[in-house]
């Protein structure tokens, strides 16, 4: 009993002891950062703040600009002077003039800009540091009216859920088809959605990268791929097990419904990008466009078809799948048409890379189970390259 | 953009010193006219919260008008105070080591230049010292008259000396004024009177461009290059580069507003544009 108590204490102020480190560098923090440049100064001098401020996002509205920017170093940063195409014009902010660090404020500037020409905005600091941006043609941004959220609904619906129903309709034909050609589709899948991830995970490097130095960097990629991953692999564990296959992973509707997500994780993040491309002017949404993101689509229904092939299935579970891969469009166009969130764009591509990431692991262990040969068989390998080929050949129309 | 909206630093009097020159005075022989120059590291606000890290002579960019006679001697004092060896380069004649050229002033050091007025016109000073694009660019350089021996007619004078501040150091200026402060003479114009005569000189000292120009809305001028000589020039419009000067001459037919700036149209619109109120 006393012994017992003793070892309760003891436990106890090592839990305590715990602490000491971390009041020991709360300790040391302060002490270094109320020394100034003293540390600098030992070594030579700090050079200047860049002073360069970050434009996020420059809008034309009827006779007035409006100019989001942000302070992406730790020094205060202040807004002192507004040029448009190299003219010096009066403004006003829309927030504060001076800006802490990651703060922004919106410029606000009267002017009469020419639409479809190209414009420069330069915004500089008060210590005479120029930050310009060059927008190729001013483009009248939209509004958000009933008009434009109809029109992002139309291109996601036409982008997005349509071909993934199109593909769908393979479905029959792939009930007919035999073993090592069902093996075959599946590693195309499989490649489509390889495809897919290297793609979203290139755009979300290259969207961190874009971000200030303190809110960028591969860690944020990191930490979207991871999330994705380990939430998909989670939810295919519980999806398997509920179709009663314990331990060898999912099948049918189950593993169609992942290879589904993945697909609508990826989706939703091309539609944030149409639309927010849209928005600024940089994308012109054409016809042409809008058949390539088809083409390019329609292999996705397919990839969700195929683990479909040996499974029963109803036309609402069909229309469902369609949903969940399709609709996630819609639902992006919107955002990135309306919003402007740099740090959620990279987060988003860098969820959808490790979500597309898992579903070509899940689609793997179903090949290498169900395939005659397995992995190392010539349908698989072949299948998962044409998957890579079709994504490469129509996204050059997309393009 | 006038008066209250155009962007200007300061209240209405604040370049006062170097709009309106020391008068001239009538030829004397023997007289010396002396000035002090101190070269200074100065924080200059050239337009609303925007701060150009100047070198100056006595605190502004341009410097304090220097002014005398043909034929009187000058004596300028030259202070270094900056943190960078300087010098000052007259235009116009006198000896090689008065030239500002060779004898270069170290920081904390002084140096007495001393020589006779001659020509009589416009001419300029700045800094010699190498690198010369940035000591001139920094803001180190003024207007420096030398009146007739035979006295101009009496006329209201004004100075303007053209220049341009790179405040982001890439080799292009980002604001563009006269005597110092962009859109100054828009906030607040010049009043002159339409019967009397007005003579503005006029100086060009802008870095990185080629040319710099003053055209005046309404009315014509008559243009004397380089305040020498018997040629005049009827015009609107004067064209100068780096060094070159001249005097104008006018008398407005009207009165009301006029605007002033250069001709082209970048530079009008990057702060080097103002106006006349003619009563």
């Amino acid at each position: 009993m006393e012994a017992g108590t003793a070892s309760a204490r003891a436990r106890l102020a090592w839990r305590l002891w715990a602490l000491v480190p971390v009041l020991l560098l709360a300790i040391a923090v302060a002490a270094v950062s109320t020394s100034g440049s003293w540390f600098a100064d030992l070594i030579g001098r700090n050079p200047p703040p860049a002073d360069e401020f970050d434009i996020r996002r420059v809008e034309f509205k009827p006779a007035e600009i409006r100019i989001l920017v942000r302070n992406p170093q730790p020094d205060d940063l202040t807004i002192a002077n507004v040029n448009v195409d190299d003219a010096i014009v009066p403004f006003t902010v829309d927030g504060p003039t001076t800006l802490g660090r990651l703060r922004s404020s919106t410029i606000v500037v009267r002017y009469d800009w020419v639409e479809d020409e190209p414009i420069s905005v330069g915004v500089t600091s008060s210590t005479g540091i120029q930050t310009v941006e060059e927008i190729p043609a001013a483009v009248a941004t939209p509004e958000p009216s009933l008009d434009s959220f109809f029109g992002y609904a139309l291109i996601g619906l036409l982008v997005g859920v349509l071909p993934v129903a199109l593909g769908l309709l393979w479905l029959p034909a792939l009930r007919h088809a035999s073993a090592v050609w069902l093996a075959a589709f599946m590693a195309f899948t499989a490649g489509l959605l390889a495809f897919l991830g290297v793609e979203a995970l290139s755009e979300a490097f290259e969207l961190q990268a874009l971000l200030p130095a303190a809110l960028g960097g591969a860690g944020l990629v990191l930490l979207g791929v991871a999330l994705s991953f380990l939430g998909m692999t989670a939810l295919a564990g519980r999806l398997s097990r509920g179709s009663g296959t314990q331990g060898s992973g999912a099948t049918g509707i189950a593993l169609a419904l992942l290879v589904a997500i993945g697909i609508g994780v990826h989706n939703l993040g091309e539609g944030l990008a149409i639309g927010a491309s849209f928005a600024v002017g940089e994308l012109q949404l054409g016809a042409f466009l809008i058949v390539g993101f088809m083409i390019h689509n329609v292999t996705e229904g397919l990839g969700i078809a195929a683990p479909l092939a040996k499974a029963r299935t109803t036309i609402l579970t069909l229309a469902g799948l369609a949903l969940v891969a399709g609709a996630p469009t819609v639902l992006g166009a919107w955002i990135g048409g309306y919003s402007s969130s740099d740090v959620l764009a990279a987060l988003f591509f860098a969820v959808a890379a490790g979500a597309a990431f898992q579903v070509v692991v899940e689609v793997g262990r179903y090949v290498a189970r169900q395939a005659p040969g397995g992995l190392r068989s010539g349908y698989a390998i072949g299948g998962f390259l044409a998957g890579v080929v079709a994504m490469y050949v129509t996204g050059i129309l997309a393009g | 953009m006038i008066g209250q909206e155009a962007p200007a630093v300061g209240g209405p009097n604040d370049l006062d010193a170097l709009l309106y020159p020391p008068p001239a005075r009538p030829y004397r022989q023997g007289r010396v006219r002396e000035y002090v120059l101190t070269a200074t590291d100065t924080d200059l606000e050239v337009a609303p919260g925007v701060f150009f890290p100047a070198w100056t002579y006595n605190g502004t960019a341009p410097g304090p008008v220097v002014r005398a006679t043909e034929g009187d001697q000058l004596r300028v004092r030259f202070r270094n105070d900056g943190s960078h060896p300087h010098t000052i380069h007259f235009h116009g004649i006198h000896p090689s080591n008065m030239d500002g050229v060779f004898e270069i002033v170290e920081t904390g050091a002084e140096l007495t230049y001393e020589f006779e007025a001659r020509p009589a016109g416009l001419h300029l000073y700045h800094c010699h010292a190498t690198p010369l694009k940035k000591h001139i660019h920094k803001g180190l350089y003024g207007a420096f008259i030398i009146d007739p021996k035979e006295p101009r007619p009496p006329a209201q004078e004004l100075v303007m000396v053209m220049n341009g501040f790179d405040t982001d150091g890439d080799g292009e200026n980002n604001f563009y004024t006269v005597n110092g402060r962009s859109f100054y003479y828009a906030r607040y114009p010049i009043r002159v009177r339409r019967s009397q005569l007005v003579r503005i000189y006029l100086a060009n000292l802008t870095e990185f461009d080629l040319i710099n120009s003053l055209h005046l809305h309404g009315d014509f001028f008559r243009y004397q290059p380089t305040g020498t000589g018997d040629h005049w020039e009827y015009t609107d419009t004067v064209m100068q580069c780096q060094g070159q000067r001249g005097v104008i001459e006018i008398q407005f037919a009207n009165t009301g507003r006029f605007m002033f700036h250069a001709h082209q149209s970048e530079f009008a619109e990057l702060g080097w544009m103002g106006f006349f109120d003619v009563v």
